[in-house]
């Protein structure tokens, strides 16, 4: 699974960071050091760079998300997919929108899009209808690079090995807690230490203040954790000041805001519960103070819209606005997901800011509602739309603010589904195919060989004509989670040495950077 | 380890010797209701020799039956209820816990789906013209609120609350969003059966509409060898996986069993693959049944059941496998006609009848009510309950609820014991606490989900089928994880939410609860203030009515004087003969400072 070097991949970062450079000198916000890509050691870093974790909630269906168009993958995807009563086959490329069929219906949607990777490994390939966005990114920006078929291996894993009860497996596979978490940190649930907070453990030494290395958008994440570093929530509209208004008093009294302050961070009735809980209100507060001036506001021309009249509201931003039905552009729906990224760009611009001094820093954002085991044609239109849109306003926020070559964002999901269908949806299933974007990825191209897809047996639910798909379908994964991740790692500037401890099963792989990175 | 708090102050970590069997368990309970005294002074022995290490504990195990205290009162209704108000402590020190908890399984239950049927008449009466109004979804969650402040059955209603975030179905899915009115019925069936057997309880919730849009076995079909379709797996895995047995075999105590250090797997993709089989061909009660109309849509020819949202779920043959099921090591033999009904007998007869569910389910019922933490000992005498009644019932969830709230650890403050109080439960505190009513009745708290502006958690909403949080969360970088303690409600506080909750109750506590009510031009759900306002210019006894009222007298010492301080720092002006209003607003100032400071307060979020 090797990726080849591309021979053009010299010119293009040339022509990427050349645009990058005219980019910053038209709108110039925020002096980082682009000669710096790709080289610094983490350590003693003078440059900045950012991995953005998007967190699939639920098991994203990869298999239509990327999907292959050669005649015999295309076949069986069809016959596989195609059933009563509801088919949720995608149409080849360039079927005809049929405008009176239901909303995210396949026939409504029209043909996948067609995308050209470099190396199409003799084969060709297309994605999501409503991933118009992702397209453009991949063939002709080349900011975005797949990574087919990836899941938790512990060792690499053949089909046949797989059938075997001795043969080492990640635990409780197919169940969505326990698979999120290992995804995350290697680990069903209970764990709590994950490789995004591990990094920022190798490296937390590099920033001034470390609550700012590794910032959620979203909930608590286990990804974010690391042995020392914690994970600082910050919210969609910036760090919520605690208790007290712009003028620092509750009830109208200094007095009982700077009581409660003192109340909030400590507990006194000896209770272990106490403190954790006072810990966190502490950090609330602390990082509020800090952001309070550092953070510019959203509705700032670099991240946002402002409103003709009246206080910025995210959710009527034109920019954080995505649209659900291709057929009624005019009908925009506000989209979460670019909202969280917002954020993230915001924390990005102002990481240069005295007050935060930040040279590494590991985000994460996220999306639910992937479990598509019904109504899926409707629902994964709509989130696929949702992502791309999200994913292209992240991109062009990066231009804006001159961060792109800076920053890496990728995707992550509990698993990948199944290749048969229950009559409208997929059920669990484990590997699947990844996103990765960013002006240091080796974008236009597929990292790892993409599996081959059979169609189901008549005795059996075997996938035999397959040897990277089992029962039902679910696809026995090629590239380790380790692999993924030590590669976004080794970008970010850890050792080898430090990869090797920050992802347990990577020594059982020989190829431990896929290539996908600058 | 610390030892604090009011009343019996036991640390109950290990308990040995007591009777094990129902009989001898039978006769403790007697023996307790007479001699409180000495079993408290039992209970101090047990204490003195405890420390550790499981010990061979039956499920007899109960602790004394009237309260110490006025405190240890309170801090029992505050593991019973949605928050202790002054009747019932009363109640509860009258009568005692275990006639208290039989009391409280006697009385009426409060209605969810008529209380929704009632706003969503009222809100169309009110806008005659307006083709949308109605209760819509708030309207669900304001009859939780309404239940949860105002029900007379407590006990039944924070059991059912407790199941909701086990055998989750939540509004943020779609279709469930859509049917708020089947929403609150099946709150309705969680207070009904959530109090008599598991086995019922169980397959209520299968067969409720709702479960089956939310998990989609509702309208999922049987294999189609010829095409490659398969039956959905969604219900087989999750009834699996958190309604009933869990994914891994567990001892009585709660503990994973183990072969060779690793845990047993309680199934495989086998199981889930035969189990799906069983939740193939149920959908929509429908008059013309079983025509594959009402099968798709829950109506023929236009007739429909109204009431099909709620109304259990029937089997239709036609699209139930009658392949063989194997699974759990049961097999369910090839029907020569298709018996969704038969299947779906066996299937929960295995699933209730599995030794896990004691301990699966018991330990949760526990962590809702309770204690994240239970000892070993803990769950055990909960799985045995659960096991048996003491007249030979299995999953007689009255009884399970009862060995909970009445085992000696559920008594014993410890730097351990006890939980992390979830947003909705801080909520329900002060608004029981402070005799909050709704000038509509309907107590319109409305969507608490904004988690920087308001609780970040609203009943019936949980993000998925794994509720808000999970029961094993461990929160990294803690010292209760240094600890090896599981907080299961910390996985909701982060810096976002602790800054909302601050916000949302410093309004709350400042300005009343819920929507603006235009005919009142105030919030409209609004509290009891006066004894605090009568001690506003006393900092010491308005500290100590709102320790009593809301900590059950546990506030320590430095926590007080902190407040009291705070108190004090309002100056409340000299009466000048034409500054009343001024005085006023410094009293309640006074008020809202003291009760907010409580209620923010680490040692208030944590029920200890």
């Amino acid at each position: 699974m090797t990726h080849p070097i591309n021979p053009d991949s010299s010119r293009r970062l040339f022509l990427r960071q050349a645009g990058a450079m005219a980019t910053l000198g038209a709108a110039g916000p925020m002096a980082l050091n682009l000669a710096a890509v790709g080289a610094a050691s983490a350590q003693t870093a003078t440059d900045y760079k950012a991995l953005v974790c998007i967190f699939l909630f639920g098991g994203n269906d990869s298999y239509n998300m990327v999907l292959p168009t050669d005649a015999a993958s295309w076949s069986a995807y069809s016959a596989v997919r195609n059933q009563a009563p509801e088919s949720i086959a995608l149409l080849a490329p360039g079927a005809a929108v049929k405008t009176a069929a239901a909303v995210g219906s396949p026939a409504r949607l029209g043909g996948v899009l067609p995308i050209t990777p470099l190396n199409a490994q003799g084969r060709s390939f297309a994605l999501h209808p409503s991933l118009t966005t992702l397209q453009a990114m991949f063939n002709t920006d080349r900011r975005l690079a797949v990574v087919p078929n990836v899941g938790p291996l512990v060792v690499p894993t053949t089909k046949a090995q797989y059938a075997l009860a001795t043969h080492p497996k990640p635990a409780s596979l197919f169940s969505h807690n326990d698979q999120q978490n290992t995804w995350q940190a290697f680990q069903p649930e209970g764990a709590t230490v994950g490789w995004g907070g591990r990094l920022g453990d190798l490296i937390a030494a590099g920033n001034q203040r470390a609550i700012f290395t590794a910032v959620s958008a979203s909930g608590n994440a286990v990804w974010l954790s690391g042995q020392s570093v914690r994970q600082y929530q910050v919210g969609g509209n910036g760090a919520i000041r605690m208790g007290a208004d712009t003028n620092g008093r509750l009830y109208g009294s200094t007095a009982v805001a700077a009581a409660m302050e003192r109340i909030v961070r400590n507990g006194r009735g000896g209770h272990v519960f106490e403190g954790d809980l006072g810990a966190v209100s502490q950090r609330s507060i602390d990082a509020e103070l800090a952001l309070r001036t550092a953070l510019k506001p959203a509705s700032d021309s670099l991240f946002g819209t402002a409103p003709a009249s009246g206080a910025y509201n995210a959710s009527n931003d034109p920019k954080l606005r995505y649209t659900p039905d291709p057929l009624a552009p005019a009908e925009t729906a506000f989209n979460s997901l670019a909202q969280q990224l917002q954020v993230v760009a915001r924390m990005i611009e102002a990481s240069s800011n005295a007050g935060i001094g930040a040279r590494r820093q590991v985000f994460f954002v996220s999306m639910g509602g992937f479990d598509s085991h019904d109504a899926q044609n409707r629902n994964q239109a709509d989130l696929m739309a949702r992502l791309g849109h999200a994913m292209r306003y992240f991109d062009i926020t990066l231009g804006v603010i001159g961060a792109r070559n800076q920053v890496i964002a990728f995707t992550a999901s509990d698993f990948g589904r199944t290749f048969t269908s229950n009559g409208d949806g997929t059920d669990h299933g484990w590997g699947s195919h990844h996103l990765v974007m960013g002006g240091a990825v080796r974008g236009g191209d597929f990292y790892g060989s993409f599996p081959a897809l059979a169609l189901k047996n008549t005795n059996n639910n075997n996938f035999d004509g397959s040897p990277n798909q089992l029962g039902n379908g679910s696809l026995l994964p090629e590239v380790a989670v380790d692999q993924y991740g030590a590669t976004l790692g080794k970008w970010f500037g850890a050792s080898d040495t430090q990869l090797l401890d920050v992802f347990p099963n990577l020594a059982n792989f020989s190829n431990r950077n896929l290539g996908f990175t600058l | 380890m610390h030892i604090h708090g009011p009343g019996n102050n036991l640390h109950v970590r290990s308990v040995a010797n007591v009777p094990a069997s129902p009989k001898e368990r039978d006769a403790v309970k007697l023996r307790t209701l007479r001699q409180a005294a000495g079993m408290l002074a039992l209970a101090a022995l047990l204490a003195a020799c405890g420390g550790g290490g499981d010990g061979a504990n039956g499920p007899g195990v109960v602790a004394p039956e009237m309260p110490a205290s006025r405190g240890a009162a309170a801090r029992f209704l505050t593991q019973a209820t949605f928050g202790p108000t002054d009747a019932e402590v009363e109640r509860v020190l009258a009568i005692g816990y275990g006639a208290w908890i039989d009391e409280q399984f006697n009385k009426p239950t409060s209605q969810h789906r008529l209380t929704w049927e009632a706003a969503d008449a009222a809100a169309k009466a009110a806008d005659p013209t307006n083709a949308n109004a109605g209760a819509g979804q708030n309207g669900s969650i304001n009859a939780f609120w309404r239940a949860a402040v105002s029900g007379e059955d407590q006990l039944r209603q924070r059991v059912a609350f407790a199941l909701s975030q086990i055998m989750v179905i939540s509004m943020l899915d779609g279709t469930v969003g859509d049917n708020p009115r089947a929403v609150s019925a099946y709150v309705d069936l969680l207070a009904d059966k959530g109090l008599g057997t598991y086995r019922d309880l169980l397959e209520g919730v299968a067969l409720h509409p709702m479960m089956g849009v939310y998990l989609s076995h509702l309208r999922n079909q049987k294999a189609d060898p010829r095409t490659g379709r398969v039956p959905d797996e969604n219900f087989a895995r999750e009834v699996m996986q958190l309604f009933s047995i869990g994914l891994h075999e567990l001892n009585a105590d709660g503990s994973a069993k183990l072969n060779a250090g690793a845990r047993i797997d309680t199934y495989g993709s086998a199981d889930i693959g035969g189990l799906a089989r069983v939740f193939t061909g149920w959908s929509w009660d429908c008059p013309g049944a079983p025509a594959s109309g009402c099968f798709y849509s829950g109506s023929l020819n236009g007739a429909s059941d109204p009431d099909r949202q709620f109304k259990p779920m029937i089997g239709y043959a036609s699209f139930h496998s009658s392949e063989g099921k194997f699974f759990l090591g049961r097999t369910i033999a090839a029907q020569t006609t298709a018996d969704p009904r038969a299947s779906l007998q066996v299937a929960l007869d295995t699933l209730a009848g599995h030794p896990n569910i004691g301990p699966f389910i018991g330990k949760q019922l526990i962590q809702r009510l309770t204690s994240s933490n239970p000892s070993a000992a803990y769950v055990s005498a909960v799985a045995g309950a659960f096991a048996d009644n003491g007249r030979g019932l299995r999953g007689d969830l009255k009884h399970v609820v009862k060995t909970i709230l009445m085992h000696p650890e559920a008594r014993a403050m410890t730097s351990s014991s006890g939980k992390l109080r979830e947003p909705v439960l801080r909520l329900s505190a002060f608004l029981r606490a402070q005799g909050f009513r709704s000038d509509s009745g309907e107590f319109r708290v409305g969507n608490t989900d904004n988690p920087g502006t308001a609780l970040g958690q609203t009943p019936m909403r949980s993000p998925s089928v794994f509720n808000f949080y999970r029961p094993g969360y461990i929160a990294p970088g803690t010292q209760a994880t240094a600890e090896g303690l599981v907080v299961p409600e910390m996985q909701l506080v982060h810096e976002t939410t602790a800054a909302g909750y601050v916000n949302f109750m410093r309004d709350n506590v400042g300005s009343g609860v819920g929507a603006f009510n235009s005919a009142s031009n105030r919030r409209e759900m609004q509290g009891e203030f006066t004894a605090e306002l009568a001690l506003a210019d006393r900092p010491t006894d308005l500290v100590a009515l709102a320790n009593r009222k809301l900590m059950y007298g546990s506030m320590p010492a430095a926590l007080t004087s902190e407040i009291e301080g705070a108190v004090a720092s309002i100056a409340i002006p000299a009466a000048t003969g034409t500054n009343q209003a001024a005085i006023d607003g410094a009293k309640r100032s006074r008020v809202n400072t003291a009760l907010l400071l409580t209620l923010v307060s680490p040692e208030f979020q944590i029920q200890k």
